[in-house]
């Protein structure tokens, strides 16, 4: 039954995205303004310092951007739905509580990776990326980043009240999260704080697999594909299993309850 | 009173609910034949709402048992979830989507099949007068639909037990009136129990059994036609500049009174004769007498009346 909830959930995320264009419009135009504005920009700018291929560079990034804004936004949602019917739906549902943690984070993933792929698409056509060097690196990659920025934004959302705190989460989260990692710049370059932050940063990782799977031949990749896929999967884990217990906690839950049906 | 041998809906011991200092539900102690329309009555605030999602499994109980659907709610939480329907004081739908999306979604959620949903949905919505509108987004339903609909995701699998919060806040009046008939086409059909909360008291007179809640005590029960029978056969009203005087003056003749504001109230079973001659004798110094039957509303005032230091607002 908790399986068929979570499809009820990842369908119901599906259909919102595909009727609202502006959403996929949106999630398509940040990523390719970075790469075609600001990533022509400083190629010109490091023109003669042996920056050759920034454009190539910024591409792991840019789709990294594309996953990070996609999914930190949809499970951030959770904060709206909170207030919603839709939460109402879902806690009276026989379904333990976790599960609602779960099937929100795995929406999110989904569709991240759907708003990826569409921007792929439009990378290939533009010529930007090749084949890659291995596929099962790359899907790793759109996997875990989707699934390491879903967790992230499930976390904030399971302790963040309400809807007023959501804008300042964006820009106190999503920012520092995608300057502070190997998106724009290589990590190892960064000053020893800064690179520390970034390394740290789980979102790097997720940067860093997808430079691994080397579908733009500009290379670049800061860890070992063991790291990144550790730092992925336990981040993703800690993160979910916080946000869960933290769900399913009578403290927690009887506020939200009090405040779906006052 | 329920039939001995009719099985037990909703049962409750001792069932408390406590938020820090204040006392949501105190000690309550239910019992609910299967197949009752049950109400639970009093004004905002009384623990009507709390008492719900205790036996929704939503807030768990301070002390206290509470045995659902032949399930405790302390240990079978998604059983009991399983063979409820909640209808929350607030929608529980999603506006972005049509009715049919809507319905779609809680069923999957409740781990029902396709065709099932389909079959049982178009079932509900003919009973619940949205037969027409299956493919309309939410958003573009009236208050009174969005309602019905609620009700309708509420029923969608089928449950043993629905709960009603307030369903009828915020409807206009024959809003109010189509839900109470569809509740009873339900029932017909159905033979659902229903729990129902609600301050409208009027709606509560078709119940089987009602109970009386204030500050989380339950004041009185039984089922509302007795309640009402009971309390007299009729209701004198006076509006007077003086109440508290008049009272005074009349209690020897009719016993206790009720005043509110500048109207005094008497319980009475004397001929109609005598209250007629009672009305000429205080024309002239009163604005105005008029006698009445009583009502569920007049129980609930009788039963919340200030008396001495547990002098509350009703």
């Amino acid at each position: 039954m908790s399986a068929a909830a979570v499809g009820a959930v990842l369908e119901r995320e599906l259909l919102k995205l595909a009727r609202q264009r502006g959403r996929l419009v949106a999630a398509l135009a940040r990523p390719l303004l970075w790469l075609l504005v600001i990533g022509a920009g400083f190629a010109a700018l490091g023109k003669g310092n042996g920056a050759s291929d920034y454009q190539g560079y910024l591409v792991p990034g840019v789709i990294g951007m594309t996953l990070l804004f996609g999914g930190m936004l949809a499970s951030l949602s959770t904060v709206y739905d909170k207030e919603s019917g839709v939460m109402r739906m879902l806690i009276i549902a026989p379904i333990a509580h976790y599960w609602i943690v779960i099937a929100k984070a795995a929406g999110a993933t989904l569709v991240a990776l759907a708003q990826a792929l569409a921007l792929l698409v439009v990378l290939a056509v533009l010529g930007f990326i090749h084949p890659p060097a291995s596929v099962l690196l790359m899907i790793a990659g759109l996997i875990g980043t989707a699934l390491t920025c879903a967790s992230l934004g499930i976390l904030i959302a399971a302790w963040s009240g309400s809807v007023d705190n959501f804008a300042t989460l964006m820009n106190l989260v999503i920012f520092p999260v995608f300057f502070l990692s190997g998106s724009l710049y290589p990590v190892e370059r960064l000053p020893p704080v800064l690179r520390l932050v970034a390394s740290i940063n789980p979102y790097t990782h997720g940067v860093d697999l997808l430079r691994h799977a080397e579908f733009t031949g500009a290379g670049g990749a800061a860890f070992s594909v063991v790291v990144d896929l550790a730092v992925l999967i336990g981040f993703s884990a800690v993160a979910l299993g916080l946000a869960a217990a933290r769900f399913s906690s009578a403290s927690a839950n009887e506020p939200l309850v009090r405040r779906l049906a006052q | 009173m329920p039939p001995a041998a009719a099985p037990i809906a909703i049962e409750t011991s001792a069932l408390t609910k406590r938020y820090g200092d204040t006392l949501a539900v105190d000690a309550m102690d239910l019992s609910i034949a299967a197949g009752q329309f049950f109400g639970l009555l009093g004004p905002n605030g009384a623990g009507k709402t709390s008492a719900i999602h205790m036996l929704s499994t939503l807030i768990k109980p301070t002390s206290g048992t509470a045995r659902v659907a032949g399930c405790d709610v302390a240990v079978d939480p998604l059983q009991i979830r399983a063979r409820i329907g909640v209808v929350f004081q607030e929608l529980a739908l999603d506006r972005t989507l049509s009715v049919a999306e809507n319905l779609r979604f809680a069923g999957l959620l409740n781990g029902m099949s396709r065709a099932e949903i389909k079959r049982r949905g178009e079932e509900l919505l003919e009973i619940f007068g949205l037969g027409s509108k299956r493919d309309a987004p939410v958003a573009t339903l009236s208050g009174g639909m969005r309602r019905a609909l609620d009700i309708v995701r509420g029923l969608i699998h089928a449950p043993d037990i629905l709960f009603l919060d307030e369903p009828t806040s915020g409807l206009d009046l024959p809003g109010r009136r189509a839900i109470w008939r569809y509740i009873a086409q339900l029932r017909a059909a159905h033979g659902i129990t229903v729990f129902l909360t609600t301050h409208y008291l009027e709606e509560a007179s078709d119940c089987d059994q009602v109970a009386f809640l204030a500050l989380g005590r339950i004041k009185l029960r039984g089922d509302p036609r007795a309640l009402v029978e009971q309390l007299g056969r009729h209701v004198l009203e006076i509006e007077t500049d003086t109440p508290a005087v008049l009272a005074e003056r009349l209690n020897a003749r009719l016993g206790e009174a009720l005043v509110e504001g500048d109207m005094v109230q008497f319980l009475c079973n004397q001929p109609l004769a005598e209250l007629s001659a009672l009305q000429v004798e205080l024309a002239e110094s009163v604005r105005a007498v008029r006698w009445r039957r009583p009502n569920l509303n007049d129980v609930f005032m009788w039963v919340n009346r200030p008396v001495g230091d547990l002098r509350r607002a009703a």
